[in-house]
């Protein structure tokens, strides 16, 4: 038996699972990052961002 | 700061409660959490036609193949060291079975005291070697894989496959 | 009422709520995350294409031992990252730390797809070494039992109108479940079970060779660190938004307050009219950058 496509599915999702997380996870602080900059003008002058 | 320490102690107390029903719970189940018995258990008493796991090592030289090619069998003694029990088992076995290695076989004890299994597992232990050491460790003469387990990592880790000082 | 006093109350002095200051943490995370991000993805990338590519393939296993470089970083995580979330859960009954609350609200997903990445490789490395996909022995067990404690909060602290209801919640669920790491760690030596002991611990030598442990350690590391990373950005995103929802909850108050007393229409509450017009205002702003 060879376990070339258990070790290729093993790598493809202990690649994916990080980076999916983190990718959504910076998108998202981007997304508060504008919204909270768009309603707080605190944000705009402080060092938020 | 005193409400803080009072749910700080009710959280200690309620840890310590749970954690020695926890284990109270599994002290007395622990027979129940074991995956598989040794041919020792089997001897001690034998489970009257009940399915049951049974592991052990692969006895050296016992390792029978037959069958026609699609429908192998195999016979092999399982050992704990006390006591062995023949298995037979028709089926493929996996990658790692070898004489020597660790195995978790489910099936039935018949009455003639050998061991039918419909599923053999191997068991990996926690040892973790490049080939090269193997060879390395086999051609010096330091282990010998028929007879048992690889030497502790210690002796052979700071060689890292380099030549072995003489002995 | 300014959005400090709606996401918490700074105190000074020597007390854990030094730390609760949401713009102090917004500020020192942010000039950390940078950092840790860059380490995460390199110390990852190392060690996952060493063990990959460059470490030797075991004597028994062969080359199915490179699921180990994935495996055994994940399970560490699953387990180091539920310690995570007890620490928060402390943190969050005893102290009423806010921040603690929303950590453990981010580190709860996260730890989930770790285990779940841990259950998944194991099984991807029992077909072809053990002979099986899945097997009821004590540690792939209690592993299993360990996601569903992360579902399980995961659920629960969203499943509270009351957001503060929630983290007691699961704060309390948290730490029900601390019981199961050490059955996790010592189900391999407590009871007979199919998968292997330790071959790392800390009171001997390792039991694997170190041209395997480099590569192993080093993407142990870098998953550690990237575990860190996202759940610190995605905790500045909760804290950003629960400013955005409280600054937004102040200006429907202030709103109201000012707006002449129309509000007969129904049981339209003009606070949420308020808050809905302003939200819908900052969004139209965002979305016209």
């Amino acid at each position: 038996m060879t376990h070339l496509p258990f070790i290729a599915a093993s790598y493809a999702l202990g690649v994916l699972v990080p980076v999916g997380f983190g990718i959504a996870a910076f998108l998202r602080m981007g997304r508060a990052r504008r919204r909270l900059a768009a309603i707080d003008p605190r944000a705009q002058r402080g060092g938020l961002a | 700061m005193t409400r803080k320490r009072r749910r700080l102690w009710i959280l200690v107390a309620c840890g310590l409660g749970l954690g020695s029903a926890t284990a109270l719970t599994l002290s007395a189940f622990s027979d129940s959490l074991v995956f598989f018995v040794s041919p020792s258990d089997l001897a001690k008493d034998a489970p009257n036609g009940r399915t049951v796991r049974l592991g052990g090592l692969v006895e050296q030289g016992t390792v029978v193949r037959s069958g026609g090619p699609g429908k192998p069998v195999a016979t092999f003694r399982v050992t704990d060291g006390a006591n062995s029990v023949k298995v037979t088992y028709a089926g493929i076995l996996p990658d790692l079975f070898r004489e020597g290695q660790g195995v978790v076989t489910l099936g039935t004890l018949q009455s003639d005291g050998t061991f039918r299994a419909s599923e053999v597992l191997a068991k990996h232990d926690e040892t973790y070697m490049p080939k090269e050491v193997a060879e390395a460790l086999k051609k010096s003469g330091h282990w010998n894989p028929d007879a048992g387990p690889p030497p502790p990592a210690s002796t052979w880790n700071t060689l890292a496959g380099a030549k072995q000082p003489g002995s | 009422m300014n959005a400090r006093s709606v996401v918490g109350t700074p105190q000074a002095g020597r007390s854990l709520h030094r730390f609760a200051n949401p713009g102090q943490f917004l500020r020192l995370s942010g000039a950390v995350l940078p950092w840790l991000t860059a380490g995460a993805v390199a110390l990852t990338t190392l060690g996952l294409v060493w063990g990959l590519f460059f470490a030797p393939a075991d004597w028994q296993q062969g080359d199915a031992v490179r699921i180990m470089y994935v495996h055994v970083p994940a399970a560490w995580l699953a387990s180091a990252g539920y310690m995570a979330l007890a620490i928060c859960s402390v943190l969050s009954l005893v102290w009423r730390h806010p921040l603690a609350d929303l950590a453990a609200v981010e580190i709860g997903p996260v730890g989930a797809g770790f285990t779940a990445l841990c259950l998944a490789t194991g099984s991807l490395w029992g077909k072809p070494m053990w002979g099986a996909w899945w097997v009821w022995d004590a540690r792939l067990t209690s592993v299993l039992v360990l996601f569903f404690l992360y579902l399980g909060h995961v659920a629960l602290v969203r499943a509270f109108d009351d957001p503060t209801r929630g983290y007691r919640a699961g704060a309390i669920l948290a730490l029900v479940g601390v019981v199961n790491l050490p059955i996790i760690k010592f189900s391999v030596d407590w009871w007979n079970t199919l998968h292997q002991p330790a071959s790392i611990t800390l009171t001997g030598a390792p039991t694997m060779a170190l041209s395997m442990l480099w590569p192993l350690l080093i993407a142990a590391v870098g998953y550690m660190l990237t575990f860190a990373a996202i759940v610190v950005a995605r905790t500045r995103a909760a804290v950003m938004e629960r400013r955005v929802r409280g600054l937004l909850m102040a200006r429907a108050a202030s709103d109201g307050a000012e707006a002449p007393v129309v509000a007969s229409s129904g049981e339209a509450a003009p606070e949420r009219a308020a808050a809905e017009r302003a939200a819908f205002q900052a969004a139209a702003q965002e979305s016209a950058r």
